[in-house]
């Protein structure tokens, strides 16, 4: 499964998406379920999906999906189609 | 004292008459034990001599699985067998089909005992160990009366889907949660029956409210209490009896308990009086705690996953690896994965993420207590669940 596809999979679990509500450019206070432990879960998700444990700081600056994207791109993860 | 199992009655239900109509008190024992003989035998030593005439006795396990084993009169039960008889609009009645164990109070006292006081048929079957023997008695029922339990009704309409009963004219339940959201699917299999919702406890031997499946709309409510019961909460919400009709005693965890008819009595739940006069309950005592600082009640999250759900499902509780009371969620049998969303979707509705399960899992069927309700404990053991999703925390 492709980066983009593996986060979007991830992004839809964590907060309880419906079909067709995640974007990329999704943001935070789009998503009421994005609450603090949403950011915990996200943390916990992403270390699991892609092996990147986030700093506190890191995960606190978490402010959209591409945030997420920006992150884990410096850690050599591709995002692009 | 003399026992008789749920096997010797299944055999023979005259024996069970005989010892009523003996003076001795007798116990009625369930086919499937979760104590031993020297337990009970240990727990029947302890009855006092006042109860060793005129009385019968019931083991239950209740929903927690902690047994005890309950005294009633045989005089109190047959006034409250007229009751019901009145209130459940049960004249027209003609016979009973059993599909619960009959050491089940329930069972017993709705069924055998009220078919004994108003010289009804009682009919035996193997419930839903054998659906093709209950298919053939639902079909040949004639102005019968049935007594369920809400979590038989995913099983009632996978094995029935399509048919009707109008030989079935009288079908109550009680035993844990209403089915309030089936009853479309109820009406589709009985449909000329009047569907009851019915409300006690062991302790109360074992009715306390009555209500009508149409007197109201959720589940929650358990209309108003019978004639001679009243109802009253405490500070904390707990919900108290007090019952002309109730047991006089109960022997748990090695002691004899007398239950004073003046006694408020706990009936596990908590409730509140509605504005319109009947009582809603908030959840079982044990089913309502606070996680993250949220007031949590399971009874509340199994509405809203049955809003979707059509099988079953029950809620055991877990600590998170953070030592956070938390719970998690087992359906039955294994969702498809859009019913799965939309159960996630309800939750995600409904409840913030404190309310949500640390996990859905997926059992075939559920595991059940003898007297039908789901076993939380051996669900809660059962290795073979699916993990379906989980919360990362």
């Amino acid at each position: 499964m492709e980066n983009r596809e593996k986060l979007k999979k991830l992004v839809e679990d964590v907060f309880l998406l419906q079909p067709g509500e995640f974007r990329f450019d999704l943001r935070r206070e789009e998503v009421e379920t994005w609450d603090s432990f949403g950011v915990v879960s996200l943390a916990v998700g992403i270390q699991e999906v892609f092996g990147h444990h986030l700093t506190p700081a890191e995960a606190g600056g978490i402010k959209s999906i591409g945030d997420v994207i920006d992150i884990l791109s410096t850690k050599g993860f591709n995002f692009d189609h | 004292m003399t026992t008789l199992s749920e096997q010797q009655v299944q055999r023979d239900p005259r024996v069970l008459r005989e010892a009523w109509e003996t003076p001795a008190t007798f116990a009625l024992l369930p086919a499937k034990m979760i104590v031993d003989s020297k337990w009970i035998a240990n727990g029947l030593a302890l009855l006092p001599d006042e109860l060793q005439q005129g009385h019968y006795v019931l083991l239950t396990s209740g929903t927690t699985g902690t047994p005890k084993l309950v005294v009633g009169r045989r005089e109190r039960s047959e006034k409250l067998a007229a009751i019901l008889h009145r209130q459940q609009e049960s004249e027209p009645v003609e016979e009973t089909l059993v599909l619960l164990p009959l050491s089940y109070s329930y069972a017993f006292v709705n069924q055998w005992l009220w078919a004994e006081c108003f010289r009804r048929s009682l009919k035996l079957t193997p419930g839903f160990n054998n659906p093709s023997a209950m298919l053939d008695a639902f079909r040949k029922s004639r102005n019968a009366m049935i007594c369920l339990v809400g979590v038989q009704v995913p099983l009632l309409t996978s094995y029935f889907q399509g048919q009707s009963f109008p030989g079935i004219i009288r079908v109550h339940f009680a035993g844990g949660r209403f089915p309030q959201e089936q009853l479309p699917a109820l009406r589709e299999l009985f449909p000329q029956a009047t569907i009851f919702n019915n409300y006690g406890c062991a302790e109360a031997l074992p009715r306390l409210t009555l209500r009508k499946a149409d007197a109201a709309e959720e589940s929650a409510d358990i209309g108003t209490p019978l004639p001679g019961i009243e109802l009253s909460t405490n500070e904390a919400s707990e919900l108290l009896f007090r019952s002309p009709y109730r047991a006089v005693g109960i022997v748990e965890a090695g002691q004899f308990h007398a239950l004073p008819s003046a006694e408020w009595t706990q009936s596990g739940d908590l409730a509140q009086l509605t504005d319109r006069g009947s009582w809603r309950l908030l959840g079982r005592a044990s089913e309502v705690f606070k996680r993250h600082g949220e007031k949590i009640s399971l009874a509340t999250l199994i509405t809203t996953v049955t809003s979707t759900w059509a099988g079953q499902a029950v809620f055991y509780r877990e600590r998170d690896a953070r030592g956070e009371d938390g719970h998690v969620l087992v359906l039955a049998p294994a969702p498809a994965p859009g019913q799965l969303q939309a159960v996630l979707l309800s939750l995600r509705r409904n409840h913030g993420r404190a309310h949500w399960p640390l996990r859905i899992e997926s059992v075939l069927a559920l595991p059940l207590l003898a007297n039908g309700k789901p076993d939380v404990q051996a669900t809660a053991a059962r290795e073979d669940k699916t993990l379906l999703w989980y919360q990362r925390i």
